[in-house]
Parts: C-alpha cells; sequence; structure tokens
C-alpha cells in the first residue's frame, strides 16, 4: 500500500518532470539560443549556436566527507552533453562502502551505484560560448548493494543478553532526485561546481529488514528522503555543430553579424 | 554568466555544508523503546456476587525474575493493578515469581506463585540508531494457584507498543 505522504511525493515529482518537458517559455526564457525569433511575427526556428559539450565532472565533496568521517568511502564521477534548448543529458556513477561498529550492532556494505536524467540551465546565456549554468534537474538512481553478516547484540541486565547474526544480503535500491546548482567555468574547459539533491526512495520498503546506514550515491539507507550535496571539478570537451557549420558556409555573412550591439556604441547618424 | 565573486559565497555555502555534514554523522539516538514489554492486568472476582473487575487492591504486588542467566531482580510494585515485565530473549520460556502482598502478615498473601510463560521469539530489526530487539509470540502461560486462580492471554503479540495489555492475571476471589 502506498501512503497518502508517498502519493503526494510521487505527484510532486510527476508534475515537476512535466512542466520542466514542458519547457514553460516565460519561466525558462534563453537569450540568442532560443529557439523562436519574437522580432517576427512568424516564429522562425534559429539554430542553436551553443555547439556540443561533452563534460566530465569529479566530486571532491563526498572523498573529503571520507576522509572526515572515516567510516565510509563514496566516489562518484558524472558526465553531462549538452543536448539542445539548455537540455543536457546527465548520467552519474561510482562506489562506495560502509562499515557499522557500534557495540551492538556492527556490519559492512558495499555497493556502485548509477543515475541517469537531465539537466535543464535556467541562465541566461549571455553568448554561444558561455556554459556558466544555473540549473535544476531531475535523475532516476539504482544501487547494487551487498551486506555482509551482521552481528547483532540485544542487550537484556535483567536475562542477559542475546548475540547473533543475520546473514548477508544483496539489494537493489531505486530512487528519484531532484536536484539543482551552479557549474562556473573557471578557465577555458575546466570548471567548478555544486548542487543540491533531494533524494526520494522508491523501494525502501524492500529491505527494511537491515536497511543499510549508508549507501554511496544515495546517502542514509534508512530514510526515504535524504538530502545530499555535491561539489565538482568538471572538465569539458567542446565541438561545433555540423548544422551549424553547414548554416555558415550557406549564409557567411549572416551568422558573423552580432545579435546584439555593443553596449554604449551610439548609431552614426 | 556567473559573476567570479559569487563563486566566493557559493564556496561559502560549501564549506557550511561540509561542516554541517561532518556534524550530522553520529549514531541517531534510538528514540522507540528497545524491550519488548509483557503488560499484566490483575483481575479480581468477588466471592458474593461473582463480579470480575480490574483489581487495584494489590497494596504492594512483588514480581521477581527467576533468570537462567544474568542478574536475578525483584521488582516491587506500590498499589497497581497493570505490571509490566519483560521476557527472556535467550530462550523460549521464563518464569516469574509472583505475590500479591509482599507486606502482607497473612501466610497466603506472602506466598510466592510461580509464573511461567512459553513464547516464540522474533527477532526484529527497529533502526540502526536501535539495532535489534526481539519480539514475542505467546503460546501459553502455567501458574500456580496461591494467589492466582487462573490467568488469561488476551493479546499473544507482545511488541514495543506499551499501549497494549498482554495477559490478565485472576486473584483468587479468596484474597
Amino acid at each position: 500500500m502506498i501512503s497518502v505522504k508517498n502519493m503526494c511525493r510521487y505527484i510532486y515529482i510527476l508534475v515537476f518532470s512535466a512542466l520542466m518537458l514542458l519547457d514553460m517559455p516565460g519561466a525558462f526564457a534563453q537569450a540568442d539560443t532560443a529557439t523562436a525569433d519574437t522580432t517576427s511575427d512568424h516564429k522562425v526556428k534559429k539554430p542553436d549556436r551553443a555547439g556540443h559539450q561533452l563534460c566530465i565532472s569529479v566530486d571532491y565533496f563526498h572523498p573529503v566527507m571520507n576522509a572526515l568521517l572515516g567510516d565510509r568511502q563514496s566516489y562518484e564521477i558524472g558526465a553531462d552533453y549538452y543536448l539542445h534548448n539548455e537540455y543536457y543529458l546527465a548520467a552519474e556513477g561510482g562506489f562506495g562502502s560502509a562499515t557499522v561498529g557500534y557495540s551492538d550492532l556492527s556490519y559492512n556494505t558495499n555497493n556502485s551505484f548509477f543515475r541517469f536524467g537531465f539537466n535543464k540551465s535556467v541562465l541566461t546565456r549571455t553568448r554561444p560560448g558561455d556554459w556558466d549554468m544555473m540549473f535544476i534537474g531531475l535523475r532516476l538512481g539504482a544501487a547494487n548493494v551487498n551486506r555482509g553478516f551482521a552481528h547483532y547484540t540485544i542487550v537484556d541486565s535483567l536475562w542477559g543478553n542475546d548475540t547473533g547474526s543475520r546473514q548477508g544480503t544483496s539489494f537493489v535500491p531505486v530512487w528519484m532526485e531532484l536536484t539543482g546548482g551552479v557549474r562556473v567555468e573557471l578557465v577555458k574547459g575546466l570548471s567548478a561546481g555544486w548542487n543540491i539533491r533531494g533524494k526520494f526512495m522508491l523501494n525502501g520498503k524492500s529491505f527494511s529488514a537491515l536497511s543499510p546506514l549508508y549507501i554511496a550515491g544515495y546517502g542514509r539507507g534508512d530514510k526515504n528522503t535524504v538530502f545530499d550535496f555535491n561539489a565538482y571539478i568538471s572538465y569539458s570537451i567542446r565541438w561545433r555543430r555540423k548544422s551549424l557549420e553547414a548554416l555558415e558556409k550557406k549564409a557567411p555573412a549572416d551568422t558573423a553579424k552580432p545579435t546584439l550591439a555593443p553596449a554604449g556604441k551610439k548609431e552614426n547618424k | 554568466m556567473i559573476r567570479k565573486d559569487r563563486y566566493v559565497v557559493l564556496g561559502a555555502v560549501l564549506a557550511v555544508c561540509v561542516i554541517w555534514g561532518a556534524c550530522k554523522q553520529q549514531r541517531q539516538p534510538c528514540l522507540t523503546p528497545k524491550v519488548a514489554s509483557l503488560i499484566l492486568e490483575t483481575m479480581h472476582i468477588t466471592t458474593d456476587t461473582g463480579t470480575i473487575f480490574s483489581d487495584t487492591s494489590l497494596p504492594a504486588a512483588q514480581f521477581l525474575a527467576l533468570p537462567t542467566a544474568g542478574n536475578a531482580d525483584t521488582f516491587l510494585f506500590t498499589q497497581a493493578a497493570v505490571f509490566t515485565i519483560s521476557l527472556s530473549p535467550t530462550s523460549n520460556s521464563c518464569q516469574w515469581l509472583f505475590r500479591a502482598d509482599s507486606v502482607a502478615n497473612s501466610p497466603r498473601g506472602t506466598l510466592f506463585d510461580t509464573i511461567t510463560f512459553y513464547y516464540k521469539r522474533d527477532l526484529q530489526f527497529l533502526s540502526n540508531a536501535c539495532g535489534y530487539v526481539n519480539f514475542y509470540d505467546l503460546d501459553s502461560i502455567r501458574t500456580s494457584h496461591f494467589n492466582i486462580d487462573s490467568v488469561h492471554i488476551i493479546n499473544a503479540s507482545v511488541t514495543n507498543d506499551i499501549s497494549k495489555k498482554h495477559v490478565q492475571v485472576y486473584i483468587h476471589p479468596g484474597f
């Protein structure tokens, strides 16, 4: 049975996704990369002058946390590819492990994970080569978690302690993420950024027998809603669109012209 | 394009998040009861009318655990009709000694009854904060009959839910 709370959560995700896919024209208006030319009555599709970009990112937030905490490891990398109209196809993956060493409960887990989805930049592009972005995105994530033997002690001062162990097991948690963040180009091709993630477990009940304390890529395995943070360094590879090259060959004078007059330059009369 | 000075602010956000993350990773406190409690209610049958009512007249009931391991422990209660005891997590049965009045001068009131609980254990994972706990499914109860007339299981499932009563203990009408 899906609870009302979960139902509301899924409806919220669905509505959010639908709004993003509809690409609300007012909210996410872009400058010269917009698909529609607003200067004419007939909307003519303009070519996306931004070109192609494949961006590889390495998260450094979690390695820092690994060093601070010591009982868990998590490493992740990501890649995104610019599609069109400020949409980026995103894929992320990684691995990690955790050790729970309480006096009454101890076990180890390790897992790999994969997430895919998309980002939508909501920042107005000032020129085709401006790749700074403020984005929101949606992901679907899954992990393959292996838990080793769990050793437990039930502490009872009256009857005596009861100790035992539970056999290890594997399970596949699946979750949905809403993400938002910023990426800024520091030098040519090299960017830095961060994002926050709200994560919603979709099948948390399936491993309630001993939900792992930590799942790399997700966070606290015993909670159905978690928030996470990533900070990363990215390197981007860019190349021009073939369609744009063809267009430039066809009408070189048109494309060479800047779309906006430079600021401060007055027209001679 | 994002102004680079804004990125300094973003860096500060990052630093705060790192500290926040590092601080909140301690083991969460366990906020649910970790012991499955067996709740007994003593009932009384009046000799003249045969009316059954919840007995609040036990002035100083005493429960004494008889563990096979661990420390023997006595629980003395002031005037009450509802008593909370525990079952052994190490075996499928356990014994308690019970007397209705630990301060009575009459020989009958000071005699101990033996209550033996038979049950199945059900290992439950509560959370990473609380660990494992045993819940119990009561099969049967045997008693001696100095003060106890009979016992009746009204809810066989013994969990950490402290709002449910499990066993009614009928005190001998002559007490």
